[in-house]
């Protein structure tokens, strides 16, 4: 099986931000749309010793979506390799599936009144190529790839590190996996 | 877009472009169809990207097809200023501007006309080539903030500017004043796949920045101070037995001058004008000098802190050398100009430029290392020992805030034309406020732009040109390296956009330079330049489509038989260039431009220190303001203020507030960190406001938050020996808005 999966390497990530413009400009999405922000944490400590840490963010392509779960007309649906997505067809706007999300992955098209999403460049990745924020970013700080094969970096990276998942306690089971420390480690 | 396209598609034609948006030239992937650019993506196999882009590579296709792009020649109509313009044809254009610029040039002489360039994406070898045909020494660029008088000083010293980096073999990189993670995406990559397999990197910064946040050793010294600190670096080096005296006894002359001279200028000395702990200055010389091969990468930021760069460039161009890092596995290369190509010099026709009129470059009086006397002195050097020489253009230019006070004052002599192109010297050059006084006033304007700016309001011609994808590209380190990298066209250039090539092509041809432009466009003039590579190319664009880039074997040691291209064929410690031109030999301490020490009754009036000119996403410099799917990622300008400072002055975060000099004053809104001192303050550079009206006094809101509205060019203020201008290290004060007003 396919199971699709994203290491964030946030030794790695220096916020330049070129995975949000990325996903927009490639996924045309609507100026006031955003898929994959990133926060920064920082300078924090007191001058001169200090530490900054920045984290890229996006849909969480959870094991146990909850999004899916609460959706009405089955519209949100989740992939056999992983991948959570929405069909517009079948979307009716409801907006239930957004406040089902813990991560604030979601997103309403006002144009189209439907709801939005990342769905990992699912046409992209299944043709074999990188999605567009994992493409676009050169520091490699966000590595996409098959957990289920062991020879994957996202395998190699989650079995092998102490990855953490984002809020792990709501046991959705994120399949975007954290490699946390300070710039420079990584 | 890119997930849309066929690429099955027979009509599909996939080309090597690249992206002008900042000087890494990421190589780009332009996939074109019926003369048009339907999709772009990183490069995979560019050396450079590897397949990544940034922010700014992302929007190729908006820039392309930005609705306020200028698409065809403009003649004003109306006063200067009021925007009124009516279409004309480009020959129309042409003929024109060109009897215009004969009638000065009878009138006032050649030297009449100045030419101001921007940042690299364009062919400044034509720009060089016409104005040497034209007789005019008065060309320009913002060549002293960038690297130009860097290259000078090291070349003065050493005979080539060691500039070719090593990393994979260096085991410690200094950072002196550069912040790749916010100007360089593809530089960081490398430092952080390097730092993970044992690179030291030491940052030198007054900001706690993208790229200090990486680095092992911090050091967040006074603005403007980095002369202190290369001086005690080298007392610390030298007196605690740090150097390579193998080296220095074989290579350098001057050592024994050099060790009795810096033996002052100790840690506890360079500590008070630093803000640096003495200790932490002890710590980061050893760790430089004794974790070998080690490299010092440069940055923009000695470029420009005015009186103080040149000698803070000699005094680090010391420490390579008495730690023997140059030339050597995992240091400081210096390549050489190239023996294999035609350079940027070969083309530039430097030779018809009389005596006489190079003796008439303005600046060329005070500024003599990076103008003819100097660059002459380093060009003849150069030839004695390669037959070539390094690019005029940059490297010798005319001293822009000269020549725009010169416009205004008629001194030394009357300068009557500006030839503008691929820059907006209101935002760019220093002290806007006399740039934009100076626009207004010069007698003949032309704009050679992508957009209508401030700068172009006030021309009497506005030509539209073309951009990355509309024209090929060859890059080498401004015509100083022996490799390059070439890009090709992807599309003709659109609507009746023309690159600069054409434009000075096209006015030589009508000013009766026909015979010396034999190339009727770039891939002809980059055939010509590549042809004695001997590939088996049948084009330039072959050779891209092929190729794409041309990287001799890497040597090291080249001086081992004949010596470096100095006079002495030794590293000069001791400068004889720089004792020729009336420059101390040795380096010698420069404070800031305006400091509390030396300028006390300002810093009373101006207790906090200003530095700018620092890259940050998503911009580069003042472009891409008017791209709404970058602008969302900062909307409005932010300047940096540490939060105890905030406090006292009662700011808080995103606040409105003035920063203030001598100058005149902007508005910032209020950024509160704790990655600066409190006595520092950072303003974002390049700001103007697009969306705004380009009528009334602040034109596109260009002087409202633009930091060289605070920026010092005075002669007293500017580096003897380069000509370097102040962005960094100068007094200011910060207040809030509480007008809520404009300027």
């Amino acid at each position: 099986m396919t199971r699709y999966a994203m290491v964030m390497d946030t030794r790695r990530c220096i916020a330049c931000h070129s995975c949000t413009v990325a996903c927009r400009t490639f996924n045309d999405l609507p100026l006031d749309m955003i898929y994959n922000p990133v926060l920064t944490d920082g300078p924090v400590g007191v001058y001169p010793n200090l530490h900054m840490n920045h984290m890229p963010l996006l849909c969480m392509h959870c094991d146990t979506p909850p999004c899916v779960h609460v959706c009405p007309t089955g519209a949100s649906k989740q992939e056999d390799d992983g991948i959570v997505w929405v069909k517009a067809e079948t979307c009716i706007g409801c907006k239930t599936c957004i406040q089902a999300c813990p991560y604030n992955a979601r997103h309403i098209d006002h144009a189209l009144g439907v709801v939005a999403k990342c769905d990992f460049c699912k046409d992209r990745v299944r043709a074999g190529k990188e999605p567009h924020c994992v493409k676009t970013c050169h520091q490699r700080a966000r590595i996409f790839g098959d957990l289920d094969d062991p020879a994957s970096d996202v395998s190699r990276l989650v079995n092998s590190l102490n990855t953490i998942q984002l809020l792990e306690e709501l046991e959705t089971d994120p399949q975007v996996f954290y490699i946390l420390g300070t710039g420079g480690q990584g | 877009m890119l997930d849309d396209i066929d690429l099955s598609d027979p009509g599909i034609v996939v080309k090597k472009s690249c992206c002008y948006f900042c000087h890494q030239n990421c190589g780009v992937l332009a996939y074109v169809k019926d003369g048009d650019v339907l999709a772009i993506e990183g490069d995979p196999e560019h050396p450079t990207n590897q397949g990544g882009l940034c922010c700014r590579g992302n929007i190729a296709l908006k820039h392309l097809n930005h609705p306020a792009r200028i698409n065809k020649p403009l003649r004003r109509v109306g006063e200067r200023g009021s925007n009124q313009w009516e279409e004309i044809p480009w020959e129309q254009a042409i003929d024109e501007i060109a009897e215009r610029l004969s009638r000065i040039k009878e009138e006032f002489g050649a030297e009449a006309l100045a030419t101001a360039g921007g940042t690299l994406r364009t062919d400044d070898w034509a720009r060089r080539r016409f104005m040497n045909l034209f007789g005019s020494p008065n060309g320009f660029h913002n060549a002293l903030l960038c690297w130009i008088p860097t290259f000078m000083v090291e070349t003065a010293i050493s005979g080539w500017s060691p500039f070719e980096t090593d990393l994979g073999n260096s085991r410690v990189l200094v950072l002196w004043g550069q912040n790749p993670g916010a100007s360089g995406m593809p530089g960081m990559r490398g430092i952080t796949d390097l730092k993970k397999l044992g690179l030291k990197v030491i940052c030198i910064d007054p900001r706690y920045t993208e790229t200090a946040a990486h680095a092992d050793l911090w050091l967040p010294l006074r603005p403007g101070s980095d002369s202190a600190l290369a001086l005690a670096w080298l007392n610390v080096i030298i007196h605690e037995g740090l150097y390579d005296a193998a080296f220095v006894e074989n290579w350098c002359v001057g050592f024994t001058e050099l060790a009795e001279h810096v033996a002052q200028y100790t840690p506890e000395w360079a500590a008070p004008l630093t803000w640096l702990d003495p200790e932490l200055i002890r710590e980061s010389a050893r760790m430089y000098a004794t974790t070998k091969p080690g490299n010092i990468q440069w940055g923009t930021s000695v470029d420009q802190i005015g009186k103080a760069a040149g000698a803070t460039m000699h005094a680090r161009a010391l420490l390579r050398a008495i730690t023997g890092n140059l030339d050597c596995p995992g240091g400081d290369l210096m390549t050489g100009p190239s023996l294999d190509f035609v350079t940027d010099e070969e083309m530039e026709a430097n030779e018809w430029l009389s005596e006489e009129q190079k003796a008439k470059q303005i600046g060329s009086d005070r500024y003599k290392l990076t103008t003819w006397p100097g660059y002459g002195r380093i060009a003849e050097i150069a030839k004695a020992t390669w037959g070539k020489a390094p690019t005029a253009e940059w490297m010798c230019e005319a001293h822009a805030p000269s020549v725009f006070r010169a416009i205004l004052t008629s001194d030394p002599y009357p300068v009557k034309a500006l030839i503008v192109s691929a820059t907006n010297p209101v935002n760019s050059y220093g002290n806007s406020l006399e740039v934009l006084e100076a626009l207004k006033a010069v007698d003949f304007l032309v704009t050679c732009e992508y957009w209508m700016t401030s700068s172009a309001l006030m021309s009497d011609y506005v030509l539209p040109i073309a951009g990355a994808l509309e024209r090929p590209i060859i890059h080498n380190t401004y015509g100083c390296s022996d490799s390059l990298i070439a890009s090709q066209r992807a599309i003709q250039p659109k609507f009746e956009r023309r690159t600069d090539f054409t434009f000075w092509h096209d006015l030589g041809h009508r000013l009766g330079q026909t015979e010396m432009w034999p190339w009727e466009n770039e891939e002809e003039a980059y055939y010509y330049m590549l042809y004695p590579l001997g590939y088996d190319i049948s084009s330039y664009d072959d050779f891209v489509e092929r190729y794409r880039f041309h990287f001799p074997p890497m040597e090291y040691y080249k001086y081992g038989e004949a010596g470096f291209a100095t006079a002495s064929r030794r590293i000069e410690l001791y400068s004889s260039v720089l004792e020729e031109l009336g420059y101390p030999p040795l380096p010698t301490y420069v404070g800031p431009p305006e400091n509390e020490i030396d300028d006390p009754e300002v810093a009373e009036k101006f207790p906090l220190v200003l530095t700018t000119g620092g890259g940050f996403m998503p911009y580069h410099h003042s472009e891409q303001f008017q791209i709404k799917e970058l602008r969302f990622l900062k909307a409005e300008p932010y300047m940096e203020i540490n939060p105890k400072t905030a406090e006292s002055l009662g700011i808080a975060e995103g606040d409105w507030v003035w920063i203030e000099t001598l100058r005149g004053r902007i508005r910032q809104k209020a950024g509160l960190t704790n990655g600066i001192h409190e006595r520092v303050v950072f303003t974002q550079r390049g700001w103007w406001y697009p969306e705004r009206s380009a009528l009334g006094s602040d034109p596109f809101g260009v002087l409202e938050s633009n930091a060289n509205v605070l920026t010092s060019t005075s002669d007293e203020h500017c580096d003897p020996i380069g000509g370097s201008w102040a962005n960094r290290g100068l007094l200011c004060r910060v207040y809030k808005d509480t007008e809520g007003g404009t300027r």
